[in-house]
C-alpha cells in the first residue's frame, strides 16, 4: 500500500515535470511559427517600399498617358497599360470556359481510371513547362506557322495554354471545398447530376473559384517571358495602339519594364522601369484584394450566409 | 419471413439484395417486405449493414464509385435497378434523410423548394405554398416563419432536420428513407424528430435506420435486424424485442452484443 502511494507520488512530480517541458515546447514553437509569419510580412513591406520609393517619383498624368519613346527622354506608358488589360481580357474569355469546364469534368463526373489519369497527367505536365519555352513555341505557331507576326491573339492564345492547368487546378480545388452531403442531398431530392452542379456545387464553390480566378488574373497581368515572342516588344504609333485589332503588336506593361532594361537606348530608363514596375505591383495588389472582395461577396449572395 | 397482414399492402420489396463495395460484400442476400403507412426499422450493430441496406432503396449507391448492387428492390411492383428505370424518377418517389442536418448553404425557402424548382416548377406564389406546407408539416413552420429568407445554416441542429424534413416532403415523395436522423441531435430535438415520424405515417411509408432500440421499439411498426451484412430477422417490433425467434437478434436485444 505505501509502495503504491509512493509510486503515485513520484508519478505526479514526473508529470509535473513533462507538463512544464511541454509548455515550453510549445511556447517557442508558437514563437517560432510567429517569427516566420512576421518575416513573410516584414519581406513584403520591405519589397514594396522599396519598390514605391524608387518608382513613386516617376508617376505623372503624362507617363500614365503617353506613348513609349524610342530613342529621346519622356516616354510613357499608355499603351502598355491598355495591351496589359486587353490581352487579360482575352486570355481569360479563352481560358476560363474550358478550364472551368474540363475542372468540373474531373472532379464531378470522371470516375477514376486511365482518361482522368491522362488528363490529369497532361495538365500537370502542361503546368511545368517554363514560359519561355511556352513562349518559343507561340513563336514558331502563330507568328511564323499561322503568319500571325506579333499579335496581341498570339500573346493571349500562348498565355491561355500557359494558365489552363492552374485555372483547372483552382476549379477542382474550389469543387472540392464543397461537402459530399450537399450533393448527396440533392440528387436525393431527384435533382440530375447537372442541375446538382449549378444549383448547389458552383454556387456554393463560387468563393473560391472567384478567388483563384483573379489570383491567376494577377499572374497574366504579369507574365513576360511567354510574351515577348509573341505579343511582342512594340506598340503601334499614334490611335493605333489603342484599338482592338487583335492582329497587332501588343506589347504589355511586365514586358516593357523587361524591353527597357535590356533593350532600350532611351536615357531615362531607370525612371521609366521603376515607374512601370510601381504601376505593375499596384495593379496586381489590386487584383488580389479585388479577389477576396469578390470573392466574399459572392459566397455571401449566392449561400444566403448572413 | 414473417407474413404480413392482410390489410397492408407492400410497399416496397426487396429480394436478393447484395452490395458491394469493391470486393467486400458489404450486404448478403437480404429479403425485406416493406408495409404501406407503416414505419420500419432497421436495426443492428456499427457496421452491420443497415445504413447499406438504406441506401439502395434509393439508388444512392450509383453515386459511390466502386458500389455495386444485385438484387431486385421494387417499389409498387416497378424494380427500380431495371434498366430502363431513370434513378431520378425514383429518388423523386423515395425520399431521403441523412444522419447528420445537411442544409444547402441557401435560405431557408429556397431549401425548402429545393425539390420542386429543379423539378421545374418555377412560379413564385405556388412555390411559397409548397414551403409553407412542408415546412408546416416539419412542424417547423412557427418557428421559422419570420425569417424564411434567412440563412438555413443559422438554425439549430434540430431545426436544420426538420427542415430537411421538409425539403423531402416537398417533393411529395411515397417513402421516406432515414439514416438515424437523430443521432446527431439532443434528446429535446430527438423526440420532436420522433413525433414528427409518428405524424408522417399516416402518408407515407417510412423506413428508418436507429442504433438506439429504445427509438426503434418507440416508433417503429415493424423491425428488421441486422448482423455483419446479413438480415438476420424480421417481424413486429413488438415481437422483436420480446420474443424474437433467432438467437443473435436475441442476443442483441438483451445487450449481449457490442
Amino acid at each position: 500500500m505505501a509502495d503504491a502511494v509512493l509510486t503515485l507520488e513520484a508519478a505526479r512530480i514526473q508529470s509535473a515535470r513533462g507538463v512544464r517541458a511541454r509548455r515550453i515546447a510549445d511556447r517557442m514553437a508558437t514563437g517560432l511559427l510567429w517569427a516566420a509569419a512576421l518575416s513573410v510580412l516584414a519581406m513584403l513591406v520591405l519589397f514594396m517600399g522599396y519598390i514605391l520609393y524608387l518608382g513613386a517619383s516617376a508617376i505623372s498624368w503624362q507617363f500614365l498617358t503617353s506613348p513609349p519613346s524610342e530613342v529621346s527622354a519622356g516616354g510613357g506608358i499608355g499603351p502598355e497599360i491598355y495591351n496589359s488589360f486587353y490581352i487579360l481580357i482575352m486570355t481569360l474569355a479563352f481560358t476560363a470556359p474550358i478550364a472551368i469546364s474540363a475542372g468540373i469534368y474531373l472532379q464531378e463526373y470522371a470516375q477514376p481510371g486511365f482518361f482522368r489519369t491522362l488528363v490529369q497527367f497532361s495538365a500537370e505536365s502542361l503546368a511545368t513547362v517554363p514560359s519561355i519555352v511556352m513562349g518559343l513555341f507561340g513563336l514558331l505557331i502563330f507568328v511564323y506557322l499561322l503568319g500571325w507576326r506579333f499579335s496581341a491573339i498570339g500573346g493571349a492564345l500562348t498565355l491561355t495554354i500557359l494558365n489552363l492547368p492552374a485555372l483547372m487546378r483552382v476549379t477542382q480545388e474550389a469543387l472540392s471545398t464543397v461537402p459530399r452531403t450537399y450533393r448527396e442531398a440533392s440528387m436525393a431530392l431527384g435533382a440530375t447530376r447537372w442541375a446538382t452542379i449549378r444549383r448547389i456545387v458552383l454556387p456554393s464553390a463560387i468563393g473560391p473559384l472567384t478567388t483563384g480566378i483573379v489570383l491567376i488574373a494577377g499572374r497574366i497581368f504579369g507574365e513576360t517571358a511567354a510574351l515577348i515572342y509573341t505579343a511582342g516588344v512594340s506598340v503601334a504609333a499614334g490611335k493605333g495602339a489603342y484599338d482592338l485589332n487583335p492582329f497587332r503588336p501588343a506589347e504589355t506593361l511586365a514586358v516593357h519594364v523587361w524591353y527597357t532594361h535590356a533593350e532600350s537606348v532611351v536615357p531615362d530608363v531607370a525612371r521609366i522601369g521603376n515607374g512601370s514596375a510601381l504601376v505593375l505591383l499596384v495593379m496586381v495588389l489590386l487584383f488580389n484584394v479585388f479577389a477576396r472582395v469578390v470573392g466574399r461577396f459572392l459566397t455571401r449572395r449566392f449561400t444566403g450566409k448572413a | 419471413m414473417v407474413e404480413i397482414p392482410g390489410a397492408v399492402t407492400v410497399k416496397v420489396d426487396v429480394e436478393d439484395l447484395n452490395v458491394y463495395y469493391g470486393a467486400f460484400h458489404a450486404m448478403k442476400n437480404a429479403q425485406l417486405r416493406v408495409s404501406e403507412r407503416r414505419v420500419t426499422a432497421l436495426i443492428g450493430p456499427s457496421g452491420c449493414g443497415k445504413s447499406t441496406f438504406l441506401r439502395a432503396l434509393n439508388r444512392m449507391h450509383d453515386l459511390t464509385p466502386g458500389a455495386r448492387v444485385t438484387g431486385s428492390v421494387s417499389l409498387d411492383g416497378m424494380n427500380i435497378y431495371d434498366p430502363s428505370v431513370d434513378p431520378v424518377v425514383v429518388r423523386h418517389r423515395i425520399g431521403m434523410v441523412f444522419q447528420r442536418p445537411n442544409p444547402f448553404p441557401k435560405t431557408i425557402f429556397e431549401n425548402a423548394v429545393y425539390g420542386p424548382r429543379v423539378h421545374g416548377e418555377g412560379n413564385r406564389a405556388k412555390l411559397m405554398a409548397i414551403a409553407e406546407k412542408s415546412l408546416r408539416r416539419a412542424a417547423l413552420w412557427d418557428e421559422v416563419k419570420d425569417r424564411l429568407f434567412k440563412s438555413a445554416l443559422d438554425l439549430s441542429g434540430g431545426q436544420q432536420q426538420r427542415l430537411c424534413i421538409a425539403r423531402v416532403l416537398a417533393v411529395e415523395p411515397e417513402v421516406i428513407l432515414m439514416d438515424e436522423p437523430a443521432s446527431a441531435l439532443d434528446p429535446i430535438a430527438t423526440s420532436k424528430i420522433e413525433d414528427l415520424i409518428g405524424e408522417l405515417k399516416r402518408d407515407y411509408t417510412v423506413i428508418i435506420v436507429t442504433h438506439s432500440m429504445q427509438q426503434a421499439a418507440r416508433i417503429s411498426d415493424r423491425t428488421a435486424f441486422f448482423l455483419l451484412g446479413e438480415l438476420i430477422e424480421v417481424g413486429t417490433t413488438s415481437d422483436i424485442f420480446t420474443r424474437p425467434t433467432d438467437k443473435r437478434t436475441e442476443d442483441y436485444i438483451t445487450g449481449r452484443y457490442g
